[in-house]
């Protein structure tokens, strides 16, 4: 394997358990929010949570870009304060999986939590927790299972994200190249041995990932 | 004194829950058809479910009181609600469970206080089981214990039985039962069951579309339904109108069927018609007598309120037969085609040979018709 090839793949790696990790922290809460409490917004959070599934992911890059790049949203801000732009950079690649597998955790996770019993999260009450506590104690170990197929789904989302990757973080060799933009330079350029390389390698890892959700989904049912 | 004072106006889509009822010593259970309002108000008694107004004391602790903006969380409220089909924590242990609300306490009072209700309620042995891995009576037990380790202000048990089969479900009410007795903390149980309602409430509070149609002693509301509704929904047979021909502070008579009876006027509210108003009365079926035909005519004096008719129809019931009796007199009968229904044992009917015999007199004691206020 070449040693871009090897780059490719660790960045690949990285980006993906990060972005499952960030997942993991804004996603369950966020499935808990929609799946047991009313607000104000709630249509629209679960609209905007939602849309990276249905949009092309060059069109959620976009967006990415208008909110984040050096001249966004809040990218202006915080480049006028610190100096520093995420576009085209590793993190970038990050931002973007992050974004597009938010979607496949949120829903999976809150269809686990919207099947937990709610007269067990009342017992609880009556016993003393609060909502937090109760989330914590009774509701989410209940629905791990669905939340765990959720961060699997996340994670292989986040492993084989070209589109929006490719707008926000660009294609920059041994620094934003993740597993699928090296494959799609390597095909371009005629690089036929790394592609296969690389294609072998993600398809095995996907394989596995689905396996692994699989066998989750059918223990939580 | 009352532990338990209850008032609750509560609006929702298609519902309109107000009721107001008091309970002192022992267990309060609320009766009545399904969808009359049970549940809700044991959700407002927990503070699972806000009134739009009303009042709740438990004890002399306010737990709710629209006009004085009080409103407990359900948190701090101290209730324990064992839950129609318990809601135990399938991912935690017996012991789990029962420790569950005692988070507050050091760990080796929790330890002591969980073994204790352990012990009380003879579950010793189970302590490691998850609740999938127990027996239905089992699981009633540890959703009590559960319930019943924080020592709540209040207890509140939501059809306690309905998750149970037939032949349990007797022997896990008179269990349960002994447990309210044992434990006597201020209960209230909802079913839907007069049985269950009669054998584990010691006030009977009966529900009926959103509203309490009669709140009394369980002795009481047997024998003095507060009104037909009340009779019909806890079942009783036999509700039959006639006329009042006399009403006097002791007794009332009244026209049924061509005849006259005589009644006992309730004691506790004298109640007097005036002649030729229309009247609702029942008589308990057991309390019909069959007048022998081996022991000489009647007497007049010993017999009261003799009739005849002829058995039209009869049910085996085990212990039990269910005789229905239609009259000799003229017109259609109180009941479809009888106008009697008479409980008898099985002894005597197999002793009289009522399966042979259908033509019998019969006798109703005045103090066995019961005249229910209109």
């Amino acid at each position: 394997m070449s040693a871009e090839s090897v780059d490719a793949l660790l960045l690949s790696v990285r980006v993906a358990v990060l972005a499952t990790a960030l997942n993991a922290l804004l996603g369950i809460p966020l499935a808990w929010l929609l799946a047991r409490r009313s607000f104000r917004g709630k249509t629209l959070v679960d609209l905007l949570v939602t849309l990276p599934l249905v949009l092309p992911p060059t069109v959620t890059g976009y967006y990415l870009i208008v909110l984040l790049g050096r001249r966004g949203w809040l990218g202006a801000p915080l480049h006028a304060l610190t100096g520093w732009t995420v576009t085209f950079t590793w993190h970038a690649a990050v931002v973007a999986a992050t974004v597009m597998a938010l979607p496949l955790l949120v829903r999976t996770a809150r269809a686990a939590i919207e099947s937990v019993d709610r007269d067990l999260e009342k017992a609880a009450w009556t016993l003393g927790r609060p909502e937090w506590r109760t989330a914590l104690e009774v509701t989410l170990p209940l629905a791990r299972n669905g939340i765990l197929a959720g961060l699997v789904l996340a994670f292989a989302r986040a492993l084989g994200e070209f589109g929006a990757t490719l707008m926000l973080a660009g294609n920059i060799p041994g620094r934003t190249t993740t597993v699928p933009l090296a494959i799609y330079t390597a095909v371009q350029t005629g690089e036929t041995a790394d592609a296969v390389v690389l294609v072998a390698a993600l398809t095995a890892l996907s394989c596995a990932v689905l396996v692994v959700a699989g066998r989750l989904g059918a223990r939580a049912s | 004194m009352s532990r338990l004072e209850v008032s609750i106006r509560r609006r929702l889509p298609g519902f309109d829950l107000d009721v107001e009822w008091s309970a002192g010593d022992g267990v309060a259970a609320l009766f009545g058809p399904s969808g009359a309002g049970k549940t809700l108000t044991l959700q407002c008694l927990a503070g699972l479910l806000r009134p739009d107004a009303g009042r709740i004391v438990v004890d002399g602790r306010v737990f709710f009181d629209s006009a004085a903006g009080v409103d407990l969380p359900v948190q701090r409220r101290r209730v324990g609600y064992v839950f129609q089909g318990y809601a135990l924590f399938p991912h935690l242990s017996v012991a789990e469970n029962i420790g569950f609300g005692l988070r507050s306490r050091p760990r080796a009072e929790r330890a002591r206080r969980t073994a204790e209700v352990v012990e009380r309620l003879g579950l010793g042995g189970l302590e490691g089981r998850r609740p999938a891995e127990l027996s239905g009576g089992q699981r009633q037990r540890v959703a009590l214990g559960r319930a019943l380790a924080m020592d709540p202000a209040l207890l509140l048990l939501d059809e306690p039985l309905s998750a149970l089969d037939q032949p349990l479900r007797q022997a896990l009410r008179d269990d349960l039962r002994a447990v309210l007795d044992d434990w006597r903390t201020a209960a209230v149980v909802v079913t839907h069951d007069f049985t269950e309602a009669y054998r584990l409430g010691d006030h009977l509070v009966v529900y009926d579309a959103g509203r309490v149609i009669q709140a009394a002693p369980r002795a009481e509301l047997l024998w003095q339904p507060a009104s037909e509704a009340v009779a019909r929904i806890i079942g009783i047979r036999n509700i039959l109108s006639g006329t009042v021909v006399k009403a006097t502070p002791d007794r009332i008579q009244l026209r049924w069927r061509g005849q006259v009876l005589e009644a006992v006027n309730s004691p506790s509210r004298a109640y007097l018609p005036p002649p030729d108003s229309p009247l609702a009365f029942f008589i308990r079926p057991e309390y019909v007598r069959l007048i022998r035909k081996d022991r000489g005519a009647p007497d007049p004096q010993h017999h009261m309120n003799l009739m005849s008719g002829v058995v039209v129809g009869d049910a085996d019931f085990g212990t039990t037969w269910s005789l229905r009796i239609r009259l000799d007199a003229p017109g259609p009968p109180a009941q479809g085609d009888y106008d009697l229904e008479v409980e008898v044992p099985r002894l005597v009917h197999e002793i009289l040979e009522i399966d042979r015999d259908r033509r019998w007199q019969l006798s109703i004691h005045r103090g066995s018709i019961h005249v229910l206020p209109g």
